[in-house]
């Protein structure tokens, strides 16, 4: 009952103001009230061993069940899931914080979803609310106007900010880059109706030379993390709106298991004959993925997708985000269609996408208090990193190191692989953990020794606990 | 000392000096590796009446840091000029405490003469390379407080009798008078092999050694009893061998080895080092409560240094990748040429090659040789027609088209 009630409201609420905005098309300030709405700010932690790191984001509802996107780069991808803390989100010009429940990221637009509390849904819009059909996209020189919001100390109260659109272009989306700041990150930008037109990315880097006592003209890079100047048009999000994750870990994960898809420039396309068109040189084949079943090799050259050529982007980099968003629209389970380049001959191949091994924010892991370390599995692409082969993939890799605490001391970093504790071989992480357990509660302990390899270099390292 | 460099994407001379011992009548001259290398095109030597006299590079090792080279004797006997060889000391027999005198060319200045002592007489320096060539490994440093600075690098330590104990080598950079000379027995022995061959042979079996120190119960070892093997290199004779971290090397061909102490690994490096290239060497190892004879065939020692040369009409210089590199990069194998630097303007740079690339192949021919490369080179000079590089640069591999 209550879902109709809502949808019901809703639909009431966008006509009273279809209604009205023939009449009040001019009043930025009324448009602006009104969507801000469906504007927000979240704080949350991430929990490391240590310490608690406050993060602060904006973000976007997108439906009346009070879901948030949150842009990619909210959290890191080496973050677990289960280090997210205390996720709160406030509305503009309030201090009351309500709760939310992280849903997970989606892999294809990088989003985080959140979902907020129950009671705290009827205070947003959703950004859908300001959808006008037949809405013609921004063009050259079109005004755009979006929402910035002030920090927790000000009650994260909204202000306006406006800007003419400079440069449209696919990156692979379409992507437009107004003359100004925006918006903040992560948040709606409207026409002058009123009228969604895209969704702000994070701001790009701009070039400056920094001047001081010292030292004069230092070419810097600047990226503003308050408001952005860049902003996804509006097709490119709606559509994918619908894409909340089915569980946290956002899988499945589509996978093809070629590692470094580097694009050619346009000279080394003419070279090769390639016209008009990109293409992707395959660095390696990764071992028992779906692009070595299917016959992919290192140094073949991805000429086509689906049978159509690579289209040529701008910058030349783009091409490789293409091929990755090609496979992430996709199932594992479906088809990739591959055309290579292979001894100048060309080569049809059928991938079947796979689900990607675990990652790196799926990991298991444990901190040892007293020892100073955490150590987490070994994982698929800690066999890439280190070229090993899968037959010869066993122990842990150090996740992270206490500062001054025994293993720091013991000459221990992060990401050093431990193949041996005390002499004994370990093959699993369970066998580690158990080891490291009896250390660690073993208080007549003086010190243990490990077995590590650290890049090219393998090393005897002992750990004094005395 | 003016010697060519490869750096920047052109061939360049810079130049340099040092200071050095003359060895002989005949005009033989102890330096450090550093300050003669086989780069140099011109060296020149101030004798100590402030006469120039020019010379030539006879042998080189930058393993110890010590070069060899050799007075222009027709000249000196033309100019009627006199030479006088330094007598050398027993490096084994100082003390520390004992008084040195460090005697060299600091910052330019001739005939600079420095006092000090002995602060330690076996030091182990774990630096291991010095413009990129690997040193240090197979001998202990005479650690002196005679100040030491740059230009000082080749000249004698010589005890208040006069006798040359040690080749000033190296100091370290903002730190108060702690100087280090590579010890007079050392030297000697390497200025033997250079004068024979001009260069020196060692034998590499791929067993990077550690300390056992404090380590002797953990492996049930007996105290001053064998060196921990703390790695060992892949596809090297030892890895071949089955050699593995953690094992524990008692005895080379027999002879007990003691590795408790960092000074002690580098005499036990030579001893492999001193190894007959491709003889067998049977290593006592112990493993666990096992304990082992393993036999490996010793290789040539290589230094991760290949040959440097620059292709200046494509504004490139290249250095070969060596099975050292190789091995340290996880390379499959020493294809290829790693960029070391590039002239920005030039058909290298515009291509988009940058120094750390590694040209693995040119117009789908793979480069196993610098030779290789040079032939396109001639060939391009000749008759310049654009060429497809493949390059790999941190495992990600990349097409470039260098254009005339």
């Amino acid at each position: 009952m209550s879902g109709f009630f809502r949808q019901h409201r809703l639909r009431a609420a966008t006509l009273a103001l279809v209604a009205l905005l023939p009449l009040r098309a001019a009043d930025l300030p009324d448009l602006f009230a009104e969507r801000v709405r469906s504007c927000v700010t979240v704080e949350f932690l991430i929990e490391t061993e240590l310490e608690r790191q406050p993060v602060t984001v904006l973000g976007t509802c997108i439906d009346a069940h009070g879901t948030i996107i949150l842009p990619a780069s909210a959290i890191g991808a080496r973050v677990a899931v289960r280090q997210l803390k205390d996720i709160k989100v406030y509305r503009p010009n309030s201090s009351a914080a309500f709760t939310a429940e992280y849903l997970g990221q989606d892999v294809l637009t990088g989003w985080h979803f959140l979902r907020v509390e129950e009671k705290f849904r009827p205070e947003l819009v959703p950004v859908t609310a300001w959808v006008r059909a037949g809405t013609p996209e921004p063009r050259l020189a079109d005004e755009v106007w979006g929402i910035g919001l002030r920090g927790k100390d000000e009650d994260f109260r909204p202000y306006f900010l406006l800007s003419r659109v400079g440069l449209i272009q696919p990156m692979p989306q379409v992507t437009a880059v107004a003359a100004s700041e925006l918006g903040g990150p992560g948040l709606p930008v409207f026409n002058r109706d009123g009228a969604l037109v895209g969704l702000t990315l994070n701001s790009f880097g701009q070039n400056f030379l920094m001047f001081s006592r010292r030292e004069r003209g230092v070419p810097v890079v600047l990226v503003n993390v308050e408001e952005s100047s860049v902003f996804l048009l509006a097709n490119e999000v709606l559509p994918y709106l619908g894409r909340i994750p089915r569980n946290r870990s956002g899988r499945p994960l589509p996978w093809l298991g070629a590692f470094g898809l580097e694009p050619v420039d346009p000279e080394v396309a003419r070279f090769l004959q390639l016209e008009n068109q990109s293409a992707l040189v395959v660095s390696e084949v990764l071992e028992n993925s779906p692009a070595e079943k299917a016959g992919l090799k290192g140094h073949d050259i991805i000429v086509a997708l689906d049978g159509r050529p690579l289209p040529r982007f701008k910058p030349d980099q783009v091409t490789g985000t293409y091929l990755e968003r090609e496979i992430d629209r996709r199932q594992p389970g479906e088809t990739l269609p591959l055309t290579v380049l292979r001894d100048n001959q060309r080569v049809d191949l059928k991938v079947t996408l796979g689900d990607e091994p675990k990652i790196i924010r799926e990991a298991e892991r444990k901190y040892f208090e007293r020892l100073g370390f955490t150590v987490r599995e070994f994982l698929y692409g800690d066999g890439i990193a280190r070229r090993v082969k899968l037959a010869n993939q066993a122990g842990v890799i150090v996740d992270f190191v206490k500062p001054n605490s025994p293993a720091a001391v013991g000459d221990l970093v992060a990401d050093d692989w431990i193949r041996e504790i005390d002499g004994r071989e370990i093959k699993t992480y369970a066998e580690a953990v158990e080891a490291l357990t009896a250390i660690e509660a073993d208080p007549n302990r003086a010190e243990f020794v490990l077995l590590t390899s650290r890049g090219t270099e393998t090393a005897v390292r002992r750990v004094r606990l005395k | 000392m003016r010697e060519v460099t490869f750096e920047a994407g052109a061939r360049r001379f810079v130049a340099g000096v040092g200071s050095g011992v003359i060895l002989s009548k005949d005009g033989l001259v102890l330096t450090n590796a550093h300050v003669a290398s086989p780069n140099a095109v011109e060296i020149s030597i101030t004798l100590p009446s402030l006469e120039r006299v020019g010379a030539r590079l006879v042998g080189w090792d930058h393993w110890t840091d010590l070069a060899l080279i050799q007075l222009d004797l027709d000249e000196v006997k033309r100019r009627g000029l006199a030479i006088q060889p330094a007598t050398f000391g027993d490096s084994e027999a100082l003390y520390v405490g004992e008084t040195v005198l460090a005697v060299g060319t600091p910052f330019g200045l001739t005939r600079t003469v420095t006092r000090g002592i002995i602060s330690n007489n076996r030091r182990f320096e774990d630096t291991d390379s010095i413009r990129g060539y690997e040193t240090g490994t197979f001998n202990t440093w005479l650690q002196t407080d005679a100040a030491i600075n740059p230009g000082n690098s080749g000249g004698p330590l010589v005890t208040e009798d006069g006798r040359v104990v040690g080749i000033n080598s190296r100091g370290y950079v903002g730190a108060d008078n702690l100087g280090f000379a590579i010890p007079a027995n050392i030297a000697r022995r390497v200025v033997d092999e250079l004068v024979r061959h001009g260069t020196i042979t060692r034998s590499y079996i791929g067993l990077v050694p550690g300390t056992l120190q404090d380590l002797e119960h953990f492996y049930a070892l007996a105290l001053n009893t064998g060196v921990l093997i703390k790695d060992v290199d892949p596809g090297s004779p030892a890895a071949r061998a089955g050699l593995r971290s953690g094992d524990i090397l008692l005895a080379i061909n027999g002879q007990k080895v003691d590795g408790r102490f960092p000074e002690q690994l580098p005499p036990i490096q030579n001893m492999i080092a001193s190894l007959p290239v491709g003889s067998i060497v049977r290593l006592s190892i112990k493993r666990g409560g096992q304990t082992l004879e393993v036999p490996a065939v010793t290789e040539k020692l290589a230094s991760r240094m290949g040959e440097e040369w620059a292709f200046e009409r494509w504004g490139l210089s290249v250095r070969k990748v060596s099975r050292a590199f190789a091995r340290e990069n996880q390379l499959d194998d020493d294809t290829g040429v790693v960029v070391i630097g590039v002239q920005p303007g030039f058909p290298g740079a515009v291509a988009g090659l940058a120094a750390g690339d590694i040209i693995t192949k040119i117009d789908q021919q793979p480069l196993a040789e610098l030779e290789t490369l040079k032939r396109i080179y001639q060939r391009f000079e000749a008759k310049p027609v654009s060429l497809l590089l493949l390059t790999m640069r941190d495992r990600r591999v990349s097409l470039y088209v260098l254009k005339p």
